[in-house]
């Protein structure tokens, strides 16, 4: 590094003739140029972040006051984006309280209600379209995912013949997709939602890969919601808009639940299928359900993952 | 003289690596998948309200309840008489166009005074000769169907709303007749709300045993359509009804 390059055009006119470096000076350019027009995918990233996300401390590491600020961002940056004021809290887990659902299966006749109610509470992308419920369409007689249609679309449901299963995150006891993440940006709280930090998700859809329910969604390009479709009740492990290149997936309603409300998906089910509450007040719909109805399914039990979801059949 | 000529074809290799991912990013013109089409959902799909409107509701609501007003037609302290046909059905009265008698399987549940009240037909009565109010008809279903009755009284069965912490707010339990008519109880059909759309439409049909590349995001999005019962739309239906 001491002694001067003898290729560089500075150094005098010892090693170099006028030619050579008209030569060298072209290939460069084109070089620089050809550079230039190759990082053309790096000019439609819209989405960087912004000093104030990228310095964000992890989520339990950050006090009440950090908390405030990370919200005040978000509300900006979705004002800015959609032209609406949203409403950003950060729900804390309550005391005393574990979530189980309970879905009637003898009930469910298949409408997918569900699904679209759950979009529209939780701001998913509309195109391309992410939701959170996929309902099976099984044979009577039988239980077997491997030969269930997802896409039926008669003229009526039910059809006779069939049974629907909806399918959403099970908020497993032993979840695969927590001890996958290699940046602890999955985990499950006290009351039992298994919840996904969106600013601290590096999107390597190893939890993807994980659940053995295929619940969880990946943000393949940026999130597209129409303004008036948007749900400015938000909250910063639940339904506040996601970015491209983030995993996504049911939350129990997180906004709704932790405010003592019903999810979405249950206050629509036409049939009043989907009973929600917490499991540890002997009193609550979903702790008679256990204790009374006869039968009751945890989707692949037999995996060990212990789903806080249970599947039960009726008269 | 060796350095320089190295160089300058380093940097002419670069070069041309270098035009040729420009050429091929330009050629493609987005780096994102290419849009679907698809719409928005309706928005009937998102509503929350029940199918029907029990008694109870209009009294709440103070709507017209002038078709409940039974001795504008009928007179009093005189029992309509039942009709039936020679196979024994109901014959409704076409004053009555918009019931459908429905109610039991083999048309067992056959006789109007099973719940109408006959010496007062603003009253219901059950089979032990209980007298309920209109908008009390929870414990005349339940007079029959008294396990689905503990199930709903414990909000097991049938539609809730609201609160699931009674100590926030007041969950709003839905009435038998919200769901269920109760001439026809049957739950009727209904057409349901639209499919999932993969991320890129899979091109499969039943028995194609290959899949490109291309097809790599959509299985992602879409396990079950590797599955060769899975069927897509437009692909006949061998299970059809």
């Amino acid at each position: 590094m001491s002694a001067p390059n003898p290729n560089s055009p500075c150094s005098g006119s010892t090693n170099m003739d006028r030619r050579s470096f008209l030569r060298t000076s072209a290939v460069l350019t084109t070089g620089l140029a050809a550079l230039a027009a190759s990082l053309k995918p790096l000019m439609e990233m819209e989405d960087f972040p912004t000093a104030e996300r990228f310095m964000q401390k992890y989520y339990k590491e950050m006090t009440p006051a950090d908390m405030d600020k990370v919200l005040a961002r978000i509300t900006n940056e979705v004002e800015k984006q959609y032209g609406l004021r949203p409403h950003v809290r950060d729900y804390k887990p309550m005391d005393g309280v574990e979530f189980v659902y309970c879905l009637n299966l003898t009930r469910c006749i298949g409408c997918r209600k569900c699904v679209h109610a759950c979009v529209a509470e939780n701001n998913q992308s509309r195109n391309p379209e992410i939701q959170y419920i996929r309902v099976l369409k099984m044979p009577h007689g039988s239980l077997d995912i491997e030969k269930a249609e997802h896409n039926y679309d008669p003229a009526q449901v039910p059809e006779k013949g069939f049974f629907y299963m909806p399918v959403q995150c099970q908020q497993c006891k032993n979840p695969p997709c927590v001890k996958v993440c290699p940046v602890h940006a999955t985990w499950q709280e006290s009351d039992g939602i298994t919840v996904i930090d969106y600013d601290w998700c590096i999107g390597c859809r190893y939890c993807e890969a994980a659940c053995p329910y295929w619940a969880r969604r990946f943000n393949f390009t940026k999130p597209e919601i129409p303004k008036e479709r948007l749900n400015p009740e938000m909250s910063y492990l639940g339904n506040r808009p996601r970015r491209q290149g983030v995993m996504e997936k049911c939350h129990f309603c997180i906004q709704r639940t932790r405010q003592g409300k019903y999810p979405a998906c249950l206050e629509v089910c036409p049939a009043g299928a989907r009973k929600f509450g917490n499991i540890l007040d002997p009193n609550s719909e979903v702790s008679q359900i256990l204790r009374t109805k006869r039968v009751f399914i945890q989707l692949k039990e037999e995996i060990g993952t212990s789903p806080r979801f249970f599947y039960y059949f009726d008269v | 003289m060796s350095t320089e000529s190295k160089t300058t074809k380093s940097l002419l290799l670069l070069s041309v690596v270098f035009t040729t991912l420009a050429a091929g990013f330009l050629a493609s013109p987005s780096s994102q998948p290419a849009k679907q089409n698809i719409s928005l959902v309706d928005t009937n799909f998102l509503d929350k309200s029940t199918w029907r409107r029990s008694y109870a509701d209009l009294v709440k609501a103070k709507e017209d309840l002038s078709d409940f007003d039974c001795y504008a037609c009928h007179e009093k302290n005189k029992p309509p008489p039942l009709r039936y046909d020679a196979e024994q059905h109901l014959i409704v009265p076409k004053e009555h166009p918009d019931i459908v008698m429905h109610h039991g399987s083999h048309e067992r549940n056959n006789n109007c005074y099973n719940c109408h009240n006959e010496s007062n037909l603003e009253l219901f009565q059950t089979r032990d000769k209980h007298e309920l109010k209109l908008a009390d008809s929870a414990p005349l279903c339940g007079s029959c169907h008294g396990p689905t009755y503990r199930d709903w009284e414990a909000g097991i069965h049938g539609r809730t709303s609201g609160y699931w912490d009674r100590s926030l707010g007041a969950m709003d339990r839905k009435l038998c007749v919200n769901c269920h008519n109760p001439h026809s109880p049957k739950f009727p059909g209904r057409k349901p709300a639209p499919g999932p759309h993969p991320l890129r439409e899979v091109e499969t049909a039943r028995g194609t045993p290959g899949r490109s590349g291309s097809d790599l995001h959509a299985a992602v999005n879409d396990p079950l359509a590797s599955s060769p019962q899975s069927l897509r739309p437009g692909v006949p239906r061998a299970e059809a009804h």
